[in-house]
């Protein structure tokens, strides 16, 4: 709770406005070249791909408070909303694949909607699970402010 | 090309079709990059009206809609070129695609704004995310594993479904080191976004999962990779988060977890 506290703090004593978008692009742009320079290091065995590093990456400049919500957020918010959209042409690269689909297509199909719901299903009632142990053997609170 | 150069004057035309789409000289020259954008763009705006006068039937889902139509698209013209689907794809839209395809590197790092958002959760709960995410994705690996050997699948199918849970990049490697068909997986990883996306919803409200936030952002984050992020989003702030940091950390743990998994179950 109180980590909440902090961060409303930090976005609300500052009243600065958002940075410009040009700067934000820059921050964004900046961390991408800072990723792939830092991906081709790891192991072939052991990949990390470029966009993964660069999130670590901006969620450590912001909780060390190097970089401030308002400098990425407008930037962020915008790419996050275009998500679906920028999906689509890897919806549509399958149409190069339509040959594997013909053989096995199917069954692939089926089971990757069961594995789809399953790490879902799983997943989830897993971290409940856990949460509730939390709750009821270690006796902590887990009440989180939902809004 | 069969077609269009029926006659002398629709060669002209087909001539500079092809130069538009790169599908002159035997397909080898990389296109105008504006008919995929184009293309992706329309598909995705149909798919959004589409979805609006149906009242949000699931099918009508954007990003289905623009998946199914564009291939559709695609696998038409290519018959009208007289090419193969793959073939058009590859030189026609894939310029333009790749363009979009791009924006998903920072679209990716975006997701960190969410997660420090709820930083308070995060720091309280570390220790459950990554065990939630270790335990249930070995659960997860032995109940696929044993359905795509139900359905039939052969050894290759079977590990090429099993680094689904991690993102694209990751995930195709590692499918290829423990005998699997990279460009399955990346289907599935593809078809994973797609599923989430079309019954996300439903499923949320069928399984009951978020009764509990952080559970319904890490199974969404794990299940759905960033498209399910932002569907978890739309559910809240928490849900936002924690389904930004199971994208992370499960490809991480797909990484440690499946080739000895693989090893185990005998596929390589």
């Amino acid at each position: 709770m109180a980590a909440n506290k902090d961060v409303e703090k930090v976005d609300l004593a500052e009243e600065k406005p958002a940075s410009p978008i040009l700067i934000q692009m820059g921050i964004f742009a900046a961390i991408l070249f800072v990723s792939s320079l830092i991906s081709p290091l790891f192991p072939a065995s052991f990949p990390v791909p470029t966009p993964v590093i660069g999130l670590v990456i901006l969620y450590a400049l912001l909780a060390s408070h190097i970089v401030k919500l308002r400098n990425v957020e407008k930037f962020g918010d915008f790419m996050i909303s275009l998500i679906a959209f920028l999906f689509v042409p890897s919806g549509i690269q399958l149409a190069a694949s339509l040959d594997i689909l013909k053989t096995q297509g199917v069954q692939i199909v089926v089971v990757v909607l069961i594995a789809t719901i399953v790490l879902l299903v799983v997943v989830a009632y897993t971290a409940a699970f856990l949460i509730r142990i939390r709750k009821n053997v270690f006796h902590r609170n887990v009440d989180v402010d939902d809004d | 090309m069969m077609i269009l150069t029926a006659t002398p004057h629709m060669a002209v035309w087909g001539k500079w079709l092809g130069d538009a789409l790169g599908t002159n000289a035997a397909g080898a020259s990389a296109g105008n990059a504006l008919f995929g954008i184009f293309l992706s763009l329309i598909v995705y705006l149909i798919g959004q009206w589409l979805f609006k006068i149906g009242k949000g039937f699931f099918l009508f889902q954007p990003l289905f809609v623009g998946m199914v139509l564009g291939i559709f698209i695609l696998y038409l013209m290519a018959r009208a070129f007289g090419t193969d689907t793959a073939t058009f794809y590859k030189s026609a839209y894939l310029p333009g695609g790749n363009i979009i395809f791009w924006f998903l590197n920072p679209a990716t790092i975006a997701f960190a704004i969410p997660l420090y958002r709820r930083n308070d959760v995060v720091k309280r709960f570390w220790l459950e995310i990554v065990l939630a995410l270790i335990i249930g994705l070995v659960i997860s690996l032995f109940i696929i594993y044993y359905a795509a050997k139900l359905f039939g699948l052969d050894k290759v199918g079977i590990a090429s479904m099993l680094p689904q849970a991690a993102t694209t990049a990751i995930a195709m490697p590692i499918a290829t080191a423990i005998g699997g068909n990279a460009a399955v997986t990346a289907m599935a990883c593809i078809l994973n976004a797609v599923i989430i996306y079309a019954l996300g919803d439903w499923l949320v409200k069928f399984f009951r999962i978020n009764n509990d936030p952080i559970g319904a952002g890490l199974g969404l984050g794990t299940a759905g990779h960033t498209v399910g992020s932002a569907k978890a989003l739309q559910l809240g702030s928490i849900q936002g988060s924690m389904a930004s940091i199971a994208v992370v950390i499960i490809s991480i743990v797909v990484d440690i977890v499946v080739p000895p998994f693989a090893t185990m179950m005998g596929l390589r």
